[in-house]
């Protein structure tokens, strides 16, 4: 137990001093703000000792800490990455943008490959949750709240990364709703996103409001008239209700036209396809701002927008399968042998779309070798400096070694394997963005050079460390969002005695 | 019987309103009808000297701030979002014995790939020639740049906007006539501005005079562009990223590769009916035991 206590005293104190002085001395490069931070930490800390109350609360913490360590090591790992990403953010603010994407002629760089990796998967869950919900296949839908809060939190946060890209962020919302351009793929976009997002909301809420209704039953206080708002039920009796009829809200929200609706049983079909819907139309024009750009050779012409479906699916089915393999090895809980069955079923489709994919890849080089326009992108992915990511990366790390790896665990019923497997697409398939973006704009645009007897002198790129902490940031945002989703929904597979 | 034949009906009077209307509405747009008053400015490589008093008129002019390349001379030097005009020392790889000083800035393609992306409409084609970015709109996500068929814009990451040459609309429009300000600096007539027809034929003109092999850039890149430049060889022996002979980025293009993306999420959809048909049956049979 000593162990614990020591790590809970280090998680209490130590990461806030070490990781907050270092930013606050990087950020001001005096060490009298750094000993005035540590000193008011400091006292905080001898107001929790000294208060025989805030002493009391501190012990509860101490003991919450001891009795699960794994986990608020893993959140203040978390939290702390989370600071630094908050760091970068500021000194950007104070200094200059250069520190996070300095390249002019590599404008677009990890942010925005981190932005398409994250939010092509999401766009692929929510197809992947049409199988359940649109199409109505049982063994879908009784994962479907996993996928659609999966699906919600890697769009929401793949969207934080290309707000942080903007040079202005804060002008977006507003110039594009005021002077959008129809003939740009960005707005197109932007807009079917958010649309997604407001109608993914609503499908999870519908999913999880019977049990939020439930939970409200148990609870008691504030916390259960919470829950019964929150799942819409009947709040006559209590304050917050007698607030909500004075704000005259309780006649919108407790309207009989809306309740009818809400309880159509057709709703979240209705929903679900909707969601469908947008997501693909979303992802195909995600995939078009790349191959709108005819001044980019690599990626012009029609094959992004159908690789981006295909990838979405592969890298959404990557998402599913290590996340609720690792929740479940973390939680030690044993998988119900419908949902086990399901794993190796979703390996081996997996496994197929893998080989999709990689016909389309070599279909999309060999036409690039005929191709006068783009044999020297095409010459560039495979032979130029980049060639060892796509080699090692694309072709045997996402496409060759997981499809045998998927096979074969599906075959030998072997979850480490599944897991193996998909884990291997998703690193791979986060180098194949970082390529295609990176590798897309370095081609075509060498700098101008004094004579062409010269060398070629291609533009260098490499993420600066602020951009390293921004991106692990947003990363541990994510994974922040699913471990408390995870915690605080009802996320997990229902048998069939439920549904 | 000629009475007749000259009388309008209301027919023809009712065509001709709604076949203007539509010509007016999809026909030529609003910069070919003003092609009367529109400028361009011409680069004649074969007189620059290199003094690159372009550069730092520009930068006078437009208040933008000093850059570290501009205390060297003569170096290969890049655009940046604080010089929007650069003057290079350029060979033709064919004949590499003689250089030239090259002025390079924005095209004002006639019909701007730059414009037809940016998200939030802050780049605009004025009818007078200018491509403009509005920096008070721009919201900096850099898609201009991906279009730009020349790679012009560039970031600028003090001001967090994009930035480019805007052909000093906000001067050349004033009374009596001011040239933008790299062509008012330039002491030897290697720049010109005027409308673009005398501008054009000023650029057959010395074609004819040189009696050596030139190019013209300009006439017929990315559908024609309000800059003209004279080069002594192709830009591509130059070295310069030039855009080919046809509009770039066409709206119809685009719609051509975004319904390419919509078909193949239908067939995907089909699939994923036909992976769903068999086992429905299956789990229908399931509940039902």
């Amino acid at each position: 137990m000593e162990l614990k206590r020591r790590i809970g005293v280090i998680i209490v104190c130590g990461i806030p001093a070490i990781v907050g002085s270092g930013l606050l001395w990087d950020l001001s490069e005096k060490w009298s703000t750094v000993y005035g931070y540590l000193f008011l930490l400091a006292a905080t800390l001898l107001v929790f000792l000294l208060a025989p109350q805030m002493k009391a609360k501190l012990k509860q913490g101490l003991q919450a800490v001891e009795s699960s360590p794994r986990f608020y090591v893993w959140l203040s790992v978390l939290a702390a990455f989370i600071l630094l990403a908050g760091y970068a953010l500021v000194a950007s603010l104070v200094l200059s943008m250069e520190i996070l994407e300095f390249s002019l002629q590599i404008p677009w760089a990890t942010l925005v490959s981190s932005y398409t990796w994250l939010v092509v998967a999401g766009s692929g869950l929510c197809i992947i949750n049409a199988l359940g919900g649109v199409f109505g296949m049982h063994r879908y839908e009784m994962m479907s709240k996993r996928i659609v809060f999966l699906s919600l939190t890697t769009i929401m946060f793949g969207l934080m990364f290309i707000l942080f890209h903007l040079g202005r962020p804060e002008r977006m919302p507003i110039q594009n709703a005021i002077s959008p351009n129809f003939r740009s793929a960005i707005a197109w976009m932007g807009m079917l996103y958010n649309i997604y997002l407001v109608i993914v909301v609503v499908e999870l809420w519908l999913l999880i409001r019977a049990d939020l209704a439930e939970r409200a039953e148990q609870a008691e206080g504030w916390k259960r008239d919470i829950l019964r708002l929150l799942a819409l039920k009947d709040l006559n009796d209590s304050r917050l209700g007698g607030i909500l009829q004075k704000m005259r809200l309780d006649r919108l929200l407790y309207h009989p036209r809306l309740h009818r609706i809400l309880d159509d049983p057709r709703l979240p079909r209705i929903t679900a396809t909707m969601a469908f819907i947008t997501g693909v139309a979303a992802l195909t024009m995600l995939g078009s701002v790349f191959a709108h750009a005819e001044a980019r050779a690599l990626w012009y012409g029609p094959y992004y927008p159908i690789y981006f479906l295909v990838s979405a699916l592969f890298t959404g089915y990557g998402v599913l399968l290590a996340a609720t393999i690792i929740t479940y090895r973390v939680k030690g809980e044993e998988m119900s042998s419908e949902s086990k069955a399901l794993m190796f079923e979703m390996a081996q489709v997996l496994a197929l779309l893998l080989a999709v994919g990689f016909a389309l890849t070599s279909y999309r080089l060999v036409t690039g070798l005929l191709d006068p326009l783009r044999q020297g992108p095409t010459l560039f992915i495979l032979k130029g400096p980049l060639s060892p990511a796509f080699w090692i990366f694309e072709v045997g790390l996402m496409s060759v070694l997981p499809s045998f790896i998927l096979l074969r665990a599906a075959k030998k019923k072997s979850l480490g394997g599944v897991l193996a497997g998909s884990l291997m697409v998703l690193v791979g398939a986060f180098v194949m963005r970082y390529l295609f973006l990176v590798g897309g704009q370095i081609y075509p645009n060498v700098f101008p050079r004094l004579s062409p007897d010269l060398p070629t002198i291609l533009p260098s790129y490499m993420p600066t460390i602020t951009e390293v902490f921004l991106i692990v940031g947003i990363f541990s945002g994510f994974l922040l969002a699913y471990t408390l989703g995870e915690k605080f929904l009802p996320l997990k597979e229902e048998g069939p005695e439920h549904a | 019987m000629n009475k007749t034949a000259k009388k309008i009906s209301r027919r023809s009077v009712l065509k001709l309103l709604a076949g203007g209307s539509l010509s007016a509405a999809l026909g030529a747009p609003t910069f070919a009808l003003a092609r009367s008053r529109r400028y361009a400015k011409l680069a004649d490589t074969f007189r620059c000297i290199g003094c690159k008093r372009c550069m730092s008129a520009c930068q006078r002019w437009n208040e933008l701030e000093m850059d570290r390349y501009e205390l060297i001379t003569d170096r290969n030097t890049d655009l940046t979002a604080n010089s929007w005009v650069v003057v290079n020392l350029r060979a033709d790889s064919q004949n590499t014995t003689k250089r030239h000083y090259q002025h390079w800035a924005c095209q004002h393609c006639e019909r701007p790939a730059c414009a037809g992306v940016c998200p939030v409409t802050a780049i605009r084609k004025l009818p007078e020639g200018p491509v403009v970015i509005n920096e008070n709109k721009c919201i900096g996500c850099r898609y201009c740049y991906q279009a730009c068929p020349f790679k012009i814009p560039r970031f600028d990451f003090a001001k967090r906007v994009t930035r480019k040459c805007h052909l000093c609309y906000n001067r050349t429009p004033l009374l009596n006539y001011m040239k933008p300000a790299c062509v008012a600096a330039c002491p030897v007539g290697a720049l010109a501005f005027d409308y673009k027809d005398e501008i054009v034929k000023e650029v057959h003109r010395r074609v004819q005079r040189l009696k050596q092999p030139s190019y013209i850039l300009g006439l017929t890149e990315a559908g024609g562009t309000d800059m003209i430049t004279i080069l002594p060889a192709k830009p591509k022996n130059m070295g310069l990223v030039v855009a080919p002979n046809k509009v770039v980025n066409h709206t119809l293009d685009k719609i051509r590769i975004s319904a390419s993306g919509f078909m193949a999420a239908s067939v995907i959809a089909g699939g994923m009916y036909f992976y769903s048909k068999p086992t429905k049956n299956r789990d229908a049979g399931l509940g039902s035991e």
